[in-house]
């Protein structure tokens, strides 16, 4: 008798006490192939102009800078009719999703405030990028603070 | 000593095995005095060389969150392969707990191999459990962690999760940006890319049966969701809406997703019907409502708000509607997700400026703190509810790290990446059923 003969014995006579625990053959997966996919993904039109407000810790107010930063954009893109968008970024700080809600509010502002210096608003649009896309990298107050921002990109 | 010589082990483990894969387990905190165990080597009755040694899978498995400590062959008194050659003296003498024994053996179909194993009680020299399975000998380490489940799910009441797995993004650090939604076996093997962009992608999230993903990316230029199937890699896109699309919760019954949109001027919490592709909105407020959680029962949902001025964490109930602050300690509490009891939930809680993740018990309130890393974030419970892993930052790289502690706060491990750069880890549901 071999040794697997005698284990299947074993098993058999086990299996017939009543406190035996299962025994029927389970089979176990097999290893999962994942596909992978690639996308074609989003990019920019030429982009005519570029700038930067910048907001403090979960805040969305616009600064005196900042709002003459606006100001003069406004009257620029009411003069070429160029279009604008608008991203609201934010630092490290705090969990992906309550910063992309974050962000979202400091594009509104910088958008708002570009409506109330007359540029209609079918020609913006706003995205939120929350923490995903820093400008700075680093855990620091120096990089936080160039983080917490909104793009006004126009085209 | 004990605990020093485990540390050095895993972490010499982890060096010669680092090169070859994305994420490995480090343990860095010490633990319990772990329960012992030992597997004598399974007799290997069939003519094929193995491919590797199922007591080795067993014992690396059972260390890893160091709930178990696994007796090397080398320091065994004997070697049995069946019940009866079992001398429980000795097993007693090297103060072990458990002994697991058995054999592989032939197979009837083709390309597969039978397993057959015992788990002895020592103490009460008792046969606890006994199974024959089976598989793939390709796959003689997925039946490897399925052995694992079992020994856990027989030791210590709870399933293992062995055969589990992690979804995570990855974004290098050096070169261009690229996001990889990417998926591993929890001990590093396997690790794949599920997909792959130049634009974020965040907030992955398993549906309950473990076959697809739902996640959200900005391949448009604008945040959308996504389900992708695991097993095909199909993606399909939901209804889009203006403004914010994010944060996808299946429901415990597969048919909807929770989600967020801002369509309605600020972010809210909404749900997607998955058969007829419709957007129905849960919660109304002007402030923001976001990073809803499904609780197991589906009967409720957690989910973040700022509508008391500072984020908190609410509870809505999915049929009567009625919304319950959970959160009162601190002014930052975010990104709820329930345990699998539905007892406690855990989120990032903010505590002198530092971000760290808390367990919570929904009848007590009583919080208690289980990291003490740096800007820790996207907490996820493995399905047995025994482990959490979330992101962090490695304090002296400032690298993006997945890391993972011990409901019960004692063991803690980090993952290291290859790139850099994981963050967003998602726990899948149990995959492999035993």
């Amino acid at each position: 008798m071999t040794i697997f003969q005698e284990f299947l014995v074993l098993l058999t006579i086990i299996c017939g006490l009543a406190a035996c625990t299962s025994t029927a053959i389970e089979r176990t997966s097999d290893a999962t192939t994942v596909p992978a996919s690639v996308t074609n993904t989003y990019s920019e039109p030429n982009l005519a102009s570029s700038s930067s407000v910048y907001f403090s810790y979960d805040n969305y107010n616009i600064d005196s800078i900042g709002s003459e930063k606006i100001k003069t954009l406004a009257s620029l893109v009411k003069k070429n009719g160029a279009n604008v968008r608008v991203e609201g970024h934010c630092d490290e700080r705090g969990t992906r999703e309550y910063n992309l809600a974050l962000g979202e509010r400091r594009a509104n502002a910088i958008a708002e405030l570009l409506i109330i210096n007359g540029v209609s608003s079918n020609k913006i649009t706003t995205v939120s990028y929350g923490e995903e896309k820093p400008a700075s990298r680093g855990s620091n107050e120096k990089s936080w603070s160039k983080n917490r921002r909104a793009l006004i990109k126009t085209f | 000593m004990k605990i020093f010589y485990k540390i050095t082990f895993s972490t010499l483990i982890f060096l010669s095995t680092y090169i070859y894969s994305e994420l490995r387990i480090e343990i860095t905190g010490g633990t319990n005095e772990p329960i012992r165990v030992a597997m004598v080597p399974l007799e290997w009755t069939i003519n094929t060389v193995p491919s590797l040694y199922l007591h080795e899978v067993v014992k690396k498995d059972l260390e890893s969150f160091g709930e178990f400590s696994v007796l090397s062959p080398e320091d065994m008194l004997s070697y049995p392969t069946l019940e009866g050659e079992v001398s429980y003296r000795d097993w007693r003498l090297l103060k072990v707990d458990y002994l697991i024994i058995g054999s592989v053996l032939e197979s009837e179909v083709i390309g597969e191999v039978k397993i057959a194993y015992s788990i002895l009680d020592v103490s009460r020299q008792k046969n606890i459990h006994k199974a024959l399975i089976s598989g793939s000998i390709k796959s003689l380490k997925r039946i490897g962690h399925n052995i694992s489940d079992r020994i856990y799910q027989k030791i210590n009441g709870i399933p293992g999760i062995f055969s589990t797995r992690i979804a995570y993004v990855d974004k290098p650090v050096s070169g261009d940006d690229s996001y990889n939604l990417r998926i591993t076996d929890i001990d590093g093997d396997g690790d794949s890319s599920l997909f792959l962009s130049n634009q974020p992608i965040l907030s992955p999230d398993w549906s309950s049966d473990g076959k697809q993903l739902a996640y959200v990316s900005f391949e448009e230029g604008t945040s959308r969701i996504y389900i992708q199937e695991l097993s095909t890699g199909n993606r399909r896109a939901l209804k889009h809406e203006r403004g914010i699309n994010s944060s996808p919760s299946w429901s415990p019954d597969g048919n909807y997703l929770a989600a967020v949109l801002s369509k309605g001027g600020n972010p809210d919490i909404y749900l997607y019907n998955l058969r007829n592709n419709t957007w129905k909105q849960l919660t109304d407020h002007y402030g923001i409502d976001t990073e809803p959680d499904w609780s197991p029962n589906g009967k409720s949902l957690i989910f973040t708000s700022n509508r008391s001025g500072s984020p908190q964490i609410y509870e809505i109930n999915a049929s009567t509607m009625r919304i319950k602050r959970r959160t009162f300690e601190g002014t930052y509490n975010a990104r709820a997700r329930y345990l699998p009891d539905g007892k406690s939930i855990i989120y990032v809680h903010r505590r002198k400026g530092i971000f760290h993740i808390a367990l919570h018990k929904l009848k007590t309130g009583r919080i208690s703190i289980l990291t003490d890393t740096f800007l820790d974030e996207s907490p996820s419970v493995s399905p047995n509810g025994n482990v959490i892993i979330y992101a962090t930052k490695d304090r002296n790289t400032g690298a993006d790290v997945l890391a993972g502690v011990s409901i019960n706060g004692k063991t803690k491990f980090i993952l290291p990446s290859a790139s850099g750069g994981a963050r967003e880890p998602a726990w899948s549901p149990i995959l492999d059923k035993y």
